[in-house]
């Protein structure tokens, strides 16, 4: 029975909209949790059952949902990063009044992220797309009543309206060419297409395609919104954006890309390419001016779409490969360093600010330790899990004779130690006063779970790497037959 | 047991369990920092002891597979050339730590951490047998070292720190580039990805891209060393860092590129190094001459032993560059010496300005009256660094110059200045802190006089020198056989007449 291939989805969805009836419902103080709790638990059944559906691909709803195992390790990404944000959002002020429909809102942002990551089809994937977005819309102006936060979402929901667009006018198009919205159907028919550079149509069809997933992505030159989102989200809203939409975005490329387009892949390569070398300049060097963690981590994601993109760039098998590995060492790196923020945020007025992180380290010294260690893994620094990460990348790139994008990628990376170093060096310096040390709270037990979590996994992702490549492997594999 | 393994194992488990020790108790961090850093002291001489001499290849080898799907192991060794370094390492980081504890700053077990985590790095780094290890105690030394700018350094360490950060970085990522490229041409010529050096030796990569790949690893250790005119780190770093910090700098992490050159860039790549010997030499030229003006003209005494070793560095560069047996195992052997002395010069340094409250030679003077025992080290440690006949020095740069001389007389004349100009200042720092009136101390610079736990560290340094200046065969014949084989196909690549290849090239067959 291939409905069996809709399970993540069922347990998402319906947990997505029990969590917002809670909201309905007049709960007892004992109970006030119990979205979160509804999350964690859909978000660990879900799990289990990616777990158990491991294996062999599976094609289910007519073709329109593709379970292999490629879609099944980026959802157990995406898994990983909602059950994070749930946990980072606990007691989380923007989320205090409204609990249902923020955790309602996560679940179904997750929902849409694995949506289009086990997508079979062009409409799948778009409504997978659209529901990540508009969930996150409102996620990002959910303090109404804090001005930074609705302009946030007033520009996300603007840019991100504008990418939709994009996006659905390069799938007509590849369906006015294709005659067909099937993703095995657009594969064949590319590959029996010949050279793109004589279709113009499909060539312009593949370029909006890149244009609106690069918006998602927040890659160079669509990546204007991101600084600004991502300073006024609240930050585990933030912490989302740059994980799982990251995670679906370079899904999405993958599907689309690496396996759908493989035919063509001499056609787009050099594209893909330019993309990432930009963004990875532009996000370094815009990181570099920074004095605002939230704002620095948003160049930095810019810069690291740059990184992730050369393994589409490159379009092989090993590239996939490279790219997952590092998806999942971005994955607890970046969680790693926003769940510090989020600590600091909780403790005093400005907490995203890098000066009041002065001294930090000093006062509690674990917390300070994580932040290190985020911040040498994704400078690329060995041997942590983002060194891996980039070396795969840049051995992908090289095997694919594309020499030059790795070594803008290495000279890029010597400008991010800069800015990275910068945040653990203030961490440790002398504090000059501990008066604005404000508020000092105990610290939330869930928060400091989280960034001990991704602090032992950017050493162990590394060490013992192996296991966890055999499974990038694995999934890579699956997406080219 | 896996001697070599362990010497990186115990350093890196005493520095994160220095980590747990309370800020304030000093003496459980003097106490778990020394014995720590003794013990791999005693590890590296049982790796001495059960040295094979004869052998030139990687010896003691520790080989396990890290990440095998992309061709990552964990290879450890020692062979001639890194084994005297290994040996330094462990004892120049013994005594330096054992000076740092007489004098512990705040937050001391971090400090200590710190110092043993840099440790770590160096020691792996001379040992690494794949590439990609080597990059990664590469990268791993440079965070220590940058931390204890960061925290313990002078008034301007945080430009001096990132200075000295970003020089790096760029050389060492370029390096990373370099790495995979080569080992994917490579996996081209022997059917199988590999890092491992001693598998890469040999590939031949035709002569372009042979140049480029020396280039780039050439450029990462060229910035460590420094080499002029990649020296824009050296004066910031060296002047902000604690004096330890330093001292331990510029005698092992510089050691690290020419370790590189040696180890990696000439074997690997000899076409290349032959299409890169000129330039390189040249560079190597002008850094022995403007390393030693700049020594002669620096203000401070600290900045004197930094730019002197600009200078030295280049002798060793040319040493290598030659691709002449004398002038190899010269180069090794200075490294050696050059490590000791400028550790000793450093500790004098570190007991003048602690007596006398500056660096700064021209406000001291006179020193000797108060301190007679001072002035009798500083004596010896300033005839051995201007390598007078009967110091270690001396066999060291007399290996190199022979060297040189018999590939390139005009190198050898040129290099010759710097012998000069390292008498001229290094009798200029000892004549003016040491001789005339007393200035700038009081009571005649009792306060600068040697104590004991100085003489701890300075008597065993000055010791060794004694040690290499009697009997420097001790190193040079366990050294012979691997720089020998370093250099060998350098040598056919330069196209040498048979009779001056050293016998194990001729077996060697150079595709």
């Amino acid at each position: 029975m291939n409905s069996i291939v809709g399970v993540p989805l069922y347990i998402m969805s319906a947990a997505t909209l029990l969590a917002i009836v809670t909201g309905a419902l007049r709960l007892p103080t004992g109970l006030r949790r119990l979205p979160e709790w509804i999350g964690l638990v859909a978000v660990a059944a879900t799990f289990a059952s990616i777990t158990f559906l491991w294996g062999e691909s599976r094609v289910g709803f007519a073709g329109e949902i593709h379970l292999n195992r490629m879609g099944l390790l980026l959802t157990g990404i995406i898994l990983l990063a909602t059950a994070a944000v749930i946990l980072l959002s606990w007691g989380e002020p923007a989320g205090a009044g409204r609990r249902a429909e923020y955790t309602g809102l996560l679940l179904a942002a997750a929902t849409g992220m694995i949506l289009t990551v086990i997508a079979g089809d062009l409409i799948v994937l778009f409504i997978g797309i659209e529901l990540l977005s508009v969930s996150l819309y409102i996620l990002c102006a959910i303090e109404v009543t804090r001005e930074r936060s609705l302009e946030a979402g007033l520009k996300y929901l603007i840019t991100g309206a504008v990418g939709t667009a994009i996006l659905i006018y390069g799938f007509a198009l590849l369906y006015g060419m294709t005659g067909t919205t099937s993703i095995d159907g657009i594969s064949r028919a590319l590959a029996e297409a010949g050279p793109l550079t004589s279709q113009p149509l499909l060539l312009a069809s593949m370029a909006l395609i890149a244009v609106a997933l690069g918006f998602k992505a927040s890659a160079v030159p669509f990546h204007h919104w991101t600084p600004d989102v991502y300073e006024g989200a609240p930050t585990p809203v933030t912490a989302f954006m740059a994980t799982g939409t990251k995670t679906a975005a370079m899904g999405a490329f993958l599907i689309l890309f690496t396996g759908a387009a493989q035919g063509a892949i001499a056609d787009w390569r050099v594209l893909i390419g330019t993309i990432a070398a930009a963004s990875m300049i532009v996000g370094n060097l815009g990181a570099l001016v920074q004095t605002n963690v939230k704002r620095m981590l948003a160049w930095s994601s810019i810069a690291q779409a740059g990184y992730l993109l050369i393994g589409v760039a490159v379009g092989t098998q090993y590239g996939a490969e490279a790219l997952v590995y590092y998806l999942i060492a971005y994955l607890v790196m970046t969680l790693a360093a926003f769940a510090i923020v989020i600590l600091r945020e909780r403790e005093v007025e400005n907490g995203d600010d890098l000066q009041s992180f002065t001294g930090y380290g000093r006062r509690r010294p674990w917390a300070g330790g994580v932040m290190t260690l985020a911040m040498l893994s994704l400078a690329g620094f060995p041997p942590l899990a983002g060194f891996i990460g980039k070396f795969m990348l840049f051995q992908a790139a090289i095997d694919a004779q594309m020499l030059w994008i790795a070594i803008i990628g290495a000279l890029a990376s010597a400008v991010s130690v800069v800015y990275y170093l910068r945040v653990a060096i203030v961490m440790w310096s002398p504090t000059p006063d501990d008066a604005h040390e404000v508020r000092r709270l105990r610290v939330p037990l869930s928060v400091a779970a989280v960034a001990l979590i991704c602090g032992v996994a950017i050493v162990a992702l590394a060490v013992f790497a192996q296991p966890v490549i055999n499974l990038c492997r694995g999934a890579a594999e699956s997406l080219i037959s | 047991m896996p001697w070599v393994s362990l010497l990186v194992i115990v350093p890196f488990v005493v520095a994160i369990a220095l980590l747990f020790v309370k800020k304030d108790n000093h003496a459980t961090a003097r106490a778990l920092a020394i014995t720590g850093a003794l013990v791999t002291v005693a590890i590296s001489i049982v790796v001495v002891v059960l040295f094979d001499r004869t052998s030139g290849a990687l010896q003691q080898v520790d080989h396990a597979n890290w990440i095998s799907s992309i061709g990552l192991s964990w290879d450890l060794g020692v062979d001639g050339i890194s084994l005297w370094l290994v040996l330094m390492t462990t004892v120049l980081f013994a005594l330096g730590i054992i000076a740092a504890c007489r004098r512990l700053p705040d937050r001391a077990n971090v400090f200590l951490s710190l110092l043993l985590l840099s440790e770590v790095g160096l020691l792996g780094l001379f040992t690494a047998g794949d590439l990609v290890l080597f990059y990664v105690f590469w990268e791993f030394m440079l965070i220590p070292f940058a931390f204890l700018i960061w925290n313990w350094g002078g008034d301007d360490r945080r430009r001096a720190g990132y200075t000295f950060v970003i020089y790096t970085m760029v050389g060492s990522l370029v390096m990373l580039v370099s790495i995979i490229t080569t080992a994917m041409l490579a996996s081209q010529h022997l059917g199988y990805l590999t890092f491992l050096i001693r598998d890469l030796e040999g590939v031949p990569f035709g002569t372009t891209a042979s140049t480029l790949l020396f280039a780039g690893f050439g450029l990462a250790f060229l910035i460590k060393l420094p080499l002029w005119p990649f020296h824009g780190w050296l004066p910031m770093a060296y002047s902000q860092a604690p004096i330890v910090v330093t001292a331990l700098m510029a005698a092992l992490m510089s050691k690290a590129g020419v370790y590189g050159l040696l180890r990696v860039g000439v074997p690997l790549f000899p076409d290349g190094a032959n299409t890169l010997l000129i330039p390189i030499a040249i560079l190597a030229l002008v850094g022995i001459i403007y390393g030693s003006l700049l020594a002669w003209r620096a203000p401070t005494m600290r900045l004197l032993v930094g730019y002197s070793s600009l200078a030295h560095l280049g002798f060793i560069v040319l040493g290598i560059m030659v691709f002449d047996s004398m002038a190899a195992q010269g180069a090794v052997l200075q490294m050696v010496n050059h490590g000791i002395v400028v550790a000793a010069a450093f500790t004098i340094v570190m007991v003048l300005g602690r007596g006398g409250g500056t660096e700064d030679m021209d406000r001291l003077a006179g020193l000797a009256k108060g301190a007679p025992r001072l002035a009798v080290g500083f004596l010896i440690v300033a005839m051995a660094a201007l390598a007078l006949p009967g110091s270690n020095s001396f066999v060291g740069e007399f290996f190199i110059l022979g060297g040189v001389f018999r590939q390139y007389s005009w190198m050898a004349v040129i290099a010759m200045a710097g012998v000069i100009y390292a008498a001229v200042y290094m009798l200029r720092m000892y004549q003016s802190t040491m001789n005339g009136p007393v200035k700038g101390v009081p009571a005649d610079g009792r306060a600068c006089e040697l104590t004991r736990s100085d003489g701890l560290v300075l008597v065993p340094l000055i010791l060794i020198m004694v040690f290499i200046a009697v009997w420097p065969r001790a190193l040079v014949g366990a050294t012979q056989a691997s720089t020998d084989r370093a250099i060998a196909a350098a040598q056919v690549a330069a196209d040498r007449p048979t009779s001056q290849i050293t016998p194990l090239s001729i077996t060697r067959n150079r595709p």
